[in-house]
């Protein structure tokens, strides 16, 4: 696959019809990946797939101009769409370099079970449905649901549907999704007033730092509410109670375009469970709707689209 | 939960410029009774209210929230209501599952001649805040996270 | 010289000797990410996994966020109360070399020209019980920042690790006082050197990732006008703030007041210059484009700072590198400044 990757990538380049590849070159570090944007067909020689390729390109697209050729997994090209379904992006200005994603490793997964940093192993392959871990010299084995993204579990799109050209072999999902997440059954088993004590707990050491905005492909407004100054919606100020504001509306305006790729959950610095609100509304707004974010190009937003009747049993 | 007896509950209601609040001008008029503890923004249509404004009415201390809009297919604007209707589902359901009980954010249809129904919503609405007590969402608790956390 | 020592197994009961003095900050994962926090009387199992916090320790002088006075319209202007300064004596035990170093690299510019009250009450009555690095990360870059990670130059007390114990380094007057004051250590034993200096090394050489910061200073003054190494260089960057907001060197503020009718309060908290409104004005935005707030926050570091303070305005701890999103690596971007003076040769 990379080597078509590579080769695809070069041409477009030198054929003129993207003016930038945005895809993934090794990290500075042990089994990292980093984005890669570049208008230099030389550069193409360092693209790379692998376990690691963790980011959601699509979050680049709204700040770049011109066209883009672009590597999307499955939940990066529902993200796309997503966009061209807002009108933000332009279908005839990317090009979709589709990568069939057999789910992507954990790291954070594996320094809990393993009880080691990641930089303190030795390696990490995938071998079929196992993921092999290498330390001090000795190996052990993990099942993918022990080493895999809880995403990546839940994933019903591991190959691009919306492409220009497929890298591989497309891949179905898995034959059982895990759809919640460990913390979003527990939190439904708790009385409310329990639930937000959790989350006024986990939004204490929030650090307003925007990470989870900033990775994530659908939040792409110029001017976010939590810089409105008139009226002040938000303190800057990281007092628990506005961190959670922040996120519950984050959460609210960003439903029917978050794909649960999970970025938001990985980048948080300060490990706050973002999944356990997202995965949430993506599932409620499947539940409620129908609606799968970034489904189809043609169909609308999920806040553009009504049907004559629904949800009327919120309503008095 | 227990309940201060002298608490009298505070809501905030949003109501459409072209039904509801003509409804509820009507249940004036009419002389309809309906518990006073409502605050009315107008805004122009149901659909103008983002569940930013809901959840900061909540943040400022108001005890329950009511959106109330045109019936849908009768909306002024022809679909402001509809985006209206999905937004406060999500919102609804979304704070419920973070543990908001479900009766602080309600809504309603509630046409310009719909006078009554308008007296009879508050009422509800009233009563089941009253019921859940006032709004302590987002008071403070005894150790602010971030002070004994990060070590300063 | 170091006399004393202390069993891995006896820091509880030193910190319970501690903390009758002080209040003591212990690395803890309590509130769900690795920070010092006040030590809660027992826990010492920071031992097992401790390599460096996420939360810098600057978080002791600086908070997240902070009060700093009310006010109350009166009949007259304003009443303003200030909160009493804090001047509890902090112990901040587990103090990594590089982390030191940075609050000395901050403390320069709160003693600048203008004495920050807030910060310096809490700075100066704490103590800084340093711990010796054995396992650096693959991120850490300190032996190329001028410190190592064993260095005692801005701690009170360094502790190195040589097997079940800790050498006590007692390196300020305050260290050495707290050391004389300080019940049932043990005598250090005549190989107990010779262990440090082995343990150093060990920790000296593990630190893999090198930095060559020579001339940085020149080739970025050079550089500032350079668009396009700029916006390559900014290009994944998305613009959070995580490697400001959790470097231990970064000390940029907002103030922001709260105000509900005639009364409210000053608070003041982290902000970062990678925020894209970081230098929003009412007439415009400077560093509106993100290769601008890219570059400031790399000269900022690596040319300005010297020129004020003649010291790099970064101590290796690789924070930004390990939690950056995008893998964004400064040690990558220092090297790849273009040097426009060999070019022009």
């Amino acid at each position: 696959m990379e080597q078509k990757l590579r080769q695809e990538a070069k041409t477009l380049l030198e054929q003129n019809k993207v003016d930038r590849i945005i895809g993934f070159e090794p990290g500075s570090l042990k089994f990292t990946a980093t984005p890669l944007i570049t208008g230099d067909k030389n550069d193409t020689e360092r693209l790379i797939i692998n376990p690691f390729i963790v980011n959601n390109l699509a979050d680049f697209l709204t700040g770049i101009e011109g066209r883009v050729g672009i590597v999307a997994k499955g939940c990066d090209s529902r993200s796309i769409v997503s966009l061209i379904q807002d009108n933000k992006v332009a279908r005839e200005n990317v090009v979709i370099l589709a990568v069939p994603c057999p789910g992507l490793i954990d790291l954070a997964k594996i320094e809990r079970l393993v009880g080691k940093n990641r930089d303190e192993l030795d390696d990490i392959t995938r071998d079929g449905d196992k993921i092999i871990v290498t330390v001090d010299g000795k190996k052990k084995e993990f099942s993918l649901s022990q080493a895999l993204f809880d995403h990546c579990l839940a994933c019903e799109l591991p190959t691009p549907q919306e492409y220009d050209i497929l890298l591989g072999e497309p891949r179905p999902p898995a034959p059982e999704l895990q759809t919640s997440g460990q913390n979003i059954t527990k939190l439904k088993e708790t009385l409310p007033t329990e639930r937000w004590e959790f989350w006024k707990n986990e939004f204490s050491r929030c650090i307003r730092c925007y990470a989870c905005r900033n990775a994530c492909p659908a939040c792409f407004c110029q001017r976010c509410f939590v810089e409105e100054t008139e009226p002040q919606w938000v303190m800057p100020v990281p007092r628990w109670q506005d961190n959670l504001i922040f996120q519950i509306v984050r959460n609210i305006h960003v439903a029917g375009r978050c794909t649960d790729c999970g970025e938001c959950e990985r980048v948080c610095p300060v490990n706050i469970p973002l999944r356990s609100l997202t995965r949430e509304m993506y599932n409620m707004v499947d539940e409620l709707f129908s609606f799968k974010s970034g489904m189809d190009k043609e169909a609308l937003p999920l806040m553009a689209h009504y049907e004559q009747e629904e949800a009327e049993d919120l309503f008095r | 939960m227990t309940q201060q007896s002298d608490w009298k509950p505070k809501l905030l209601g949003f109501l459409c410029r072209w039904c509801s609040y003509a409804g509820a001008d009507l249940a004036g008029t009419s002389r309809k009774k309906y518990p006073a503890n409502i605050r009315v923004i107008k805004v122009p249509c149901s659909g103008r209210v983002d569940s930013l404004f809901i959840i900061k009415a909540l943040r400022l201390g108001f005890d329950g929230v009511l959106v109330s809009g045109c019936h849908p297919g009768d909306c002024h604007y022809l679909t402001g209501n509809y985006r209206a209707r999905r937004r406060i589902a999500i919102t609804k359901k979304f704070l419920e599952y973070l543990g908001v009980e479900p009766e602080r954010l309600q809504a309603s249809w509630v046409s310009a001649s719909e006078g009554g129904k308008f007296a009879e919503v508050v009422t509800e609405v009233t009563e089941g805040v009253k019921e859940v007590g006032p709004n302590r969402l987002f008071s403070e608790r005894k150790s602010n996270g971030t002070e004994a956390k990060t070590g300063s | 010289m170091a006399d004393k020592k202390v069993s891995k197994k006896d820091i509880a009961r030193l910190l319970e000797q501690w903390s009758r003095q002080f209040t003591v900050f212990a690395p803890s994962k309590e509130s769900g990410v690795a920070a010092m926090a006040e030590w809660d009387g027992k826990d010492t199992g920071f031992l097992d996994w401790y390599r460096n916090t996420i939360i810098p320790p600057k978080a002791s002088f600086l908070p997240q966020m902070e009060e700093m006075f009310h006010f109350q319209k009166g009949e007259e202007g304003y009443n303003i109360k200030t909160p009493p300064a804090d001047e509890r004596s902090r112990l901040l035990f587990g103090v990594r070399p590089c982390d030191a170093r940075a609050m000395a690299i901050v403390d320069m510019t709160f003693k600048d020209a203008y004495e920050d009250p807030y910060y310096l009450s809490k700075r100066k009555n704490a103590v800084l019980v340093g711990l010796g690095c054995t396992n650096p990360c693959e991120s850490c870059f300190c032996t190329s920042m001028g410190t190592n990670p064993t260095d005692q130059t801005n701690v009170d007390l360094m502790l190195i690790d040589i097997g079940d114990e800790f050498l006590i380094e007692e390196v300020t007057a305050k260290g050495k006082e707290l050391i004389a004051k300080t019940k049932d250590l043990k005598e250090a034993a005549k190989n107990d050197e010779a262990k440090a200096t082995q343990s150093k090394k060990t920790a000296y050489d593990r630190v893999t990732r090198k930095l060559d910061t020579e001339g940085i200073k020149d080739r970025l003054l050079a550089s500032f006008d350079d668009k396009e190494y700029w916006e390559q260089t900014a290009a994944k960057c998305i613009s959070c703030g995580i490697c400001t907001l959790l470097c231990p060197t970064c000390y940029c503020f907002d103030i922001n007041d709260e105000m509900v009718k005639q009364e409210g309060t000053r608070f003041r908290s982290w902000d970062s210059c990678g925020f894209p409104n970081y230098t929003k004005m009412p007439m415009e935005n400077p560093r509106q484009e993100k290769w601008r707030r890219v570059r400031q926050k790399v000269c900022h570091k690596y040319e300005f700072y010297p020129m004020t303070f003649d010291v790099i305005a970064c101590t290796g701890c690789g924070r930004c590198i390990r939690l950056c999103p995008v893998n964004w690596d400064i040690t990558r971007v220092i090297e790849s400044v273009p040097d426009k003076a060999e070019a022009k040769k």
